[in-house]
């Protein structure tokens, strides 16, 4: 069959057939169908082999289905309407429970306070300090969630391990009948939080020094630090701490023992639902990328199908990478509270230096003369050079007019 | 009659009465599709209940812009590939053969057409099966399949000719006995 003869393939009557080619492509096979026996007996047994084929009929579907999908929607139903329950009520729960916390926490800080109230500065720090083992300063490992653990070393080496990585997984993943790897869902509602205080200090060295041992003790870590002093001011500082969420109220205390506090803010906001959108999209991104290593596994197709898969397979996956990064961010964020410290110092005038000796002054100004002499002569230099040439012009024309003048001036005064 | 990305969506926003009208509507061709591909009718029972309960877990997984059918089909074939890999692993699918009840519809020639798809290449066969028996476009067989379109469209012609060819030799040899 040549294409001069047939100026459609039967692959491309196929179709035809099922009714998959729009009205001017279709008209076109029709119009040959009416001149080629041959085409339009491939269409014929096409036709009858999906009559053939109908023939297979399968019984209906048992009525035992229905109790096990409509008990499983009901389940749903119930877990929505637990869910709406916690939306609508979110906000008194958070108030109830943030009550409590404040009375909790008032009950257990009652009396280290009075014993602050006792005791100096460094005496309070040391009671902290007794409290909680100093850490370095630095950043420290990140609090680490059950997916997190799962795909560790996965992140890392994955450029690396390749094939390998792809197999392993493969392996990992395949048996299990359901191959989801299920999203954790958090325990509880995922709030970040975030403080502002501004304080006026007298002990400025010592208040850094102090910010410092802070995140320290509290196994936090500095995020940003900048320190500004100026001629005629006092320094200031501004630093942004990260301290563990459970350690913020404490820190806050120490904090405010830095000095008067001029100004404090505390905020929060609730990433749950953000979280758990998150890691829904992360399960599903996943499960797609099991059916693609399913399909890489099972085919053995072309190699441009093949190159397909695998170009689906590393987008999938860095849509993976980057929803974990996302996911953590906003882990790590609900893990550590934010900090903004601003810290002024009160400023104390300093008496000036003693004015220089008479000797001194008066050595200054003959030197002041020596520089004022100069300078005049060579303004002078300057504006004869800049100015004579012109001068010395103007002088050619205008005297000789003069004299002319001074000349007729006269004979007029004699005549 | 709303469409099945419609009723989803109302799902979705709450409305059970939703998820019951498609469940009405595809428990059907989802338990056919389990029926004709495996050889165990309480098994296809059980992965078909799957592939729905599967739809309601991941309900807020659903985005508008893929097709509903694709979407259950998708789910289905991953249902079945799995099925599939637990019977290699078990050691059952060799000794899975053209056996059982009689098909309903013509017996005579839904056991051929049967005992003919069963010889052909399982990538072929799935193509033609989900062109001929779940009605799917050649795009959403595509989206399914993860295939190039043109993948579709030769696997369905090849499927087609192996499946005639098959079909008349069978025919041949009913015909000699």
């Amino acid at each position: 069959m040549s294409r001069k003869e047939h100026p459609v393939w039967e692959e491309e009557l196929m179709p035809y057939v099922d009714g998959q080619l729009d009205a001017a492509q279709a008209s076109e096979i029709e119009k040959h169908l009416k001149e080629c026996e041959e085409c339009a007996a491939v269409i014929a047994d096409a036709r009858l082999l999906s009559k053939q084929m109908g023939t297979w009929v399968v019984e209906n579907s048992p009525r035992g289905m229905d109790e096990h999908v409509l008990s499983e929607m009901e389940k749903k139903k119930g877990r929505r309407q637990q869910w709406a329950w916690w939306s609508r009520n979110r906000s008194w729960a958070f108030g109830l429970g943030g009550a409590f916390a404040a009375v909790a926490l008032m009950v257990v800080l009652m009396p280290s306070h009075k014993d602050d109230l006792s005791n100096h500065f460094g005496d309070a720090s040391r009671s902290v300090a007794g409290q909680i083992n100093p850490a370095p300063l630095q950043r420290p490992a990140m609090p680490q969630d059950g997916n997190q653990q799962g795909q560790q070393g996965q992140q890392g080496q994955q450029g690396q391990q390749g094939q390998q990585t792809l197999d392993s997984l493969l392996a990992k993943t395949l048996p299990a009948a359901q191959s989801q790897p299920t999203a954790e869902a958090p325990s509880g509602p995922m709030i970040i939080r975030n403080a502002r205080l501004s304080i006026l200090t007298k002990e400025f060295e010592a208040a850094r020094a102090r910010i410092q041992a802070i995140v320290q003790q509290t196994q936090g870590y500095l995020d940003q630090l900048t320190v500004r002093g100026e001629t005629g001011s006092g320094k200031s500082l501004s630093a942004t701490l990260r301290l563990p969420s459970s350690q913020l109220e404490s820190g806050l205390v120490e904090l405010r023992k830095l000095g008067k506090v001029l100004e404090e803010s505390q905020g929060s906001s609730d990433v749950t639902s953000q979280y758990v959108d998150l890691q829904a999209r992360l399960t599903n991104a996943r499960n797609t990328e099991q059916r693609l290593l399913a399909l890489q596994r099972e085919r053995t197709d072309k190699l441009t199908d093949v190159v397909g898969v695998e170009r689906e397979i590393a987008r999938v996956r860095e849509e993976i990478e980057r929803m974990e990064a996302q996911r953590k961010d906003v882990f790590n964020k609900t893990q550590f509270a934010t900090i903004q410290v601003e810290l002024s110092e009160e400023y104390r005038a300093e008496i000036q230096p003693s004015a220089p000796s008479a000797g001194t002054q008066l050595h200054n100004a003959l030197v002041d003369g020596y520089h004022g002499a100069l300078n005049s002569l060579l303004a002078l230099a300057l504006f004869f050079l800049r100015y004579g040439p012109a001068l010395l012009l103007w002088a050619i024309v205008l005297v000789p007019v003069a004299l002319l003048l001074r000349r007729r001036l006269q004979g007029l005064r004699i005549g | 009659m709303k469409s099945d990305e419609q009723l989803m969506l109302e799902y979705q926003g709450g409305s059970p009465h939703a998820f019951e009208q498609l469940f009405e509507r595809y428990r059907n061709p989802v338990y056919g599709f389990f029926r004709r591909r495996l050889n165990n009718a309480s098994r296809a029972e059980e992965l078909a209940q799957e592939t729905f309960v599967v739809i309601l877990r991941d309900t807020e997984q659903y985005k508008p812009t893929a097709r509903f059918r694709t979407y259950m089909y998708a789910i289905a074939l991953k249902q079945l590939w799995s099925e599939r890999r637990k019977e290699i692993r078990d050691g059952k699918l060799a000794a899975a053969v053209l056996h059982e009840e009689r098909p309903q519809g013509d017996p005579e020639t839904g056991l051929w057409v049967r005992a003919a798809l069963e010889q052909l290449d399982p990538d072929h066969r799935e193509v033609l099966m989900l062109r001929e028996y779940e009605q799917l476009s050649y795009d959403e067989i595509a989206e399914v399949l993860a295939v190039p379109v043109n993948t579709v469209r030769s696997r369905l012609s090849r499927a087609r000719v192996e499946l005639k060819s098959l079909l008349e030799s069978q025919s041949a040899r009913g015909v000699s006995r």
